[in-house]
């Protein structure tokens, strides 16, 4: 569960690169735009309490690589006569991750179809409800939470208030792994872990890719005349830890998949949809496609 | 899926070649799994390899005639009505006619009738609510509204309707407030502190703990929440879980004092599976969840609802799907939030989530969203079907979709 009240930073957060441990300067203050005031003291959640806050939707989140969480909620000043109590309320959630790549891992798998704003620079998606956008290492999200339209250009300048006051963005170079034709658009995905392979496909049990929170994994599907199949490239270190991680997977294969052909280094499955898989190694990459419509080559 | 139509109905879905051969070859392949040896289950066991439950103690308590999966084993209805929801607004009235609709089209009898089907007027009747989510995909107040006038309409005092849910200040959060409600009881079985020191009482026990029946529990022998990953130390476990041995004890909200459970689930996914009906019920009826997560997760939606407590209380099933949320849950993210119009009747719950999963799925294939269709997503509901408590078999259960 995640509870609709405010975190703010917990002191000693180890520091990376550039970026400033989330403090007061990232919050607007009260009176921002003549219109808001914070509606209670800020709060901070550090990676150890995540879990306890998000049952069940943390995990993802510590996967990729997270610090801590600030959420600070703010309300509406009136404009009635008495000039008491609040109307719309907009709640700012900082996530500052452990690198650019672990905030932009977490946007990729929450930003659904990108919806943005020609005003903001950052990479976003807006809705009515919220603005998502990663810059740097950090993620962060502006809930309008009444969903009211005409607080959607306020919502915007929370964003880029918080936005002006962080690190410059860093490249992603996990992205650059992919090809880009016929890769479909709203597709890419980061991985790290289980938790974020398992919202594309069920390879094995646990970290069978062996990742290790640490390397990363990039994913995306490609529109074919036969079908869309989705890609999943790791670069591991070096080619010892791809064979080994290779060997991991393959004798750690899901039971449902169904071996159908192999060789030392590749590998091709037939899946509980009636569709394909191949995975092999070549030198640190592992290469693996699932949702193959037809059998593919072992070679 | 079988299903059923009248004249006021939209085409009838069927089961399509693709789902009969994922289900085909999902059953082949369990088979297949005896011989691998890995996880697969025969009539009336736990798959094999999990840890070890006391589900076998539940399933020995003899059944009541309001045991799951209720009188209408398999049959799920769905009404759709587009005013429901009009430019993010809910329409209370137009709720309150898709509620009667269901019940009635669920039942096939008037509401008076259906009513009798599940309750008597002594009966104190927990609306089990999931606030998770608030304000984007938490059950909505006008559903309460609507389920809870059918009740006090056929004779239940208000003072005899409990909304609840696990956590206190989700409730509140989610606008379910005594207030709102006024003359019905709004509970939360436990509380936990934000602030991470307020939650234990003099004797250093959490305030919670009496809240719990500690003769009535699910246990996994050896899964205690000493040692859950990510937990820093007990303090933190015990904030919000309030034990950490290897039982869950159920609240006594539901062993003393509801003798109906009416479940109000939201139509949302979590991973690649949902959390709708089961799991509504299943993490919300008991404390010390934590532990379950990474070893049982699906598991434990059909366990607990085994347990006789909830399986001889919950007599009725309605899913909240005026608003779906196809990805980013169970918590709210209003960027897969879409207008779903629907409401889902059922006293299965199991074959209730069968279908809406199989929604879901097509949801997120539709919008482009990635989507893992692997047959462990729904094998607790496969398993469900072994224990007697509902239908998961698409090829028995009877949808009937019906639109205003």
């Amino acid at each position: 569960m995640k509870r609709l009240v405010i975190f703010w930073a917990l002191a000693g957060a180890p520091l990376y690169g550039r970026a400033k441990s989330p403090g007061p300067e990232l919050l607007p203050p009260n009176g921002f735009l003549q219109m808001w005031d914070r509606a209670a003291p800020a709060r901070v959640f550090a990676a150890s309490d995540l879990y306890g806050f998000i049952d069940g939707g943390a995990e993802l989140y510590l996967e990729f690589g997270f610090e801590q969480l600030a959420v600070q909620r703010y309300g509406q000043r009136t404009r009635n006569a008495g000039g008491t109590g609040t109307q719309g309320q907009v709640q700012l959630e900082i996530y500052r991750m452990t690198d650019p790549t672990a905030a932009t891992g977490i946007y990729l798998a929450n930003c659904g179809k990108e919806t943005p704003d020609p005003s903001f620079r950052e990479r976003h998606t807006i809705s009515s409800f919220q603005l998502r956008f990663k810059r740097d290492r950090y993620y962060v999200i502006a809930n309008n939470l009444d969903g009211d339209k005409k607080c959607v250009p306020q919502m915007l300048e929370f964003g880029k208030y918080v936005a002006s006051r962080l690190p410059p963005d860093a490249p992603v170079e996990a992205l650059k792994m992919l090809p880009r034709a016929n890769l479909v658009k709203d597709s890419l995905r980061l991985i790290r872990g289980p938790y974020a392979l398992q919202a594309i496909y069920t390879l094995g049990e646990g970290d069978v890719l062996q990742l290790g929170r640490k390397v990363t994994a990039v994913a995306g599907s490609y529109e074919t005349p036969g079908g869309r199949y989705t890609l999943i490239l790791v670069d591991y270190p070096n080619a010892a830890a791809a064979g080994v991680a290779f060997d991991y997977l393959r004798r750690n294969l899901d039971s449902y998949l169904k071996v159908v052909d192999k060789s030392e280094k590749a590998l091709v499955f037939r899946d509980y949809d009636g569709k394909y898989g191949r995975m092999s190694y070549a030198g640190a990459r592992l290469s693996i496609s699932v949702h193959l419509p037809q059998k593919p080559s072992i070679n | 899926m079988n299903t059923t139509g009248h004249k006021s109905m939209v085409p009838s879905g069927t089961l399509s070649r693709r789902d009969f051969v994922r289900d085909a070859g999902a059953c082949t392949l369990a088979g297949s799994a005896l011989i691998l040896g890995v996880a697969c289950f025969e009539r009336g066991q736990q798959p094999a390899g999990r840890l070890e439950t006391n589900i076998a103690d539940f399933m020995k308590a003899p059944r009541t005639r309001h045991s799951l999966p209720g009188p209408l084993p398999g049959r799920v209805v769905k009404i759709k009505d587009p005013g429901s929801l009009v430019e993010d607004r809910f329409d209370a009235a137009v709720i309150s006619r898709m509620v009667e609709k269901g019940i009635c089209g669920l039942t096939g009898r008037d509401q008076a009738e259906s009513f009798k089907l599940f309750f008597d007027r002594n009966d104190v009747v927990g609306i089990k609510v999931n606030p998770t989510g608030a304000p984007v995909i938490s059950t909505r107040l006008e559903l309460v509204d609507a389920v809870a006038a059918w009740l006090c309409r056929n004779g239940i005092p208000a003072q005899n309707i409990v909304i609840w849910d696990r956590f206190d200040y989700e409730l509140t959060d989610a606008g379910f407030t005594r207030a709102r409600f006024q003359g019905m009881q709004v509970e939360g079985l436990q509380t936990m502190d934000q602030k991470g020191n307020r939650w234990r009482d003099a004797n250093g026990v959490h305030i919670s703990a009496g809240n719990f029946d500690r003769n009535v529990y699910y246990r996994v022998k050896g899964l205690d929440g000493k040692s859950v990953r990510e937990y820093p130390d007990d303090d933190s476990y015990l904030n919000q879980n309030v034990f950490n041995d290897d039982c869950s004890y159920f609240g006594k909200l539901i062993t003393r004092r509801l003798t109906k459970i009416i479940n109000l689930g939201t139509y949302k996914n979590t991973g690649s599976g949902i959390a709708m009906a089961t799991k509504n019920m299943g993490y919300g009826s008991i404390c010390n969840t934590a532990r379950l997560h990474d070893p049982l997760f699906f598991t434990v939606c059909t366990e607990v609802l085994a347990a006789p407590v909830i399986r001889d209380k919950l007599v009725l099933n309605i899913t909240d799907g005026i608003r779906g949320q196809y990805d980013g849950g169970p918590y709210g993210n209003a960027q897969f939030i879409y207008p779903n119009h629907s409401l889902y009747f059922a006293t299965d719950p199991f074959a209730l989530d069968m279908v809406c999963h199989r929604e879901m799925a097509d949801k997120r294939k539709e919008v482009g969203r990635p989507m893992n269709e692997h047959p462990r997503y729904t094998e607790y509901l496969r398993y469900a079907e072994s224990l007697g408590l509902g239908i998961a078999d698409t090829k028995k259960i009877e949808f009937e979709r019906i639109e205003a």
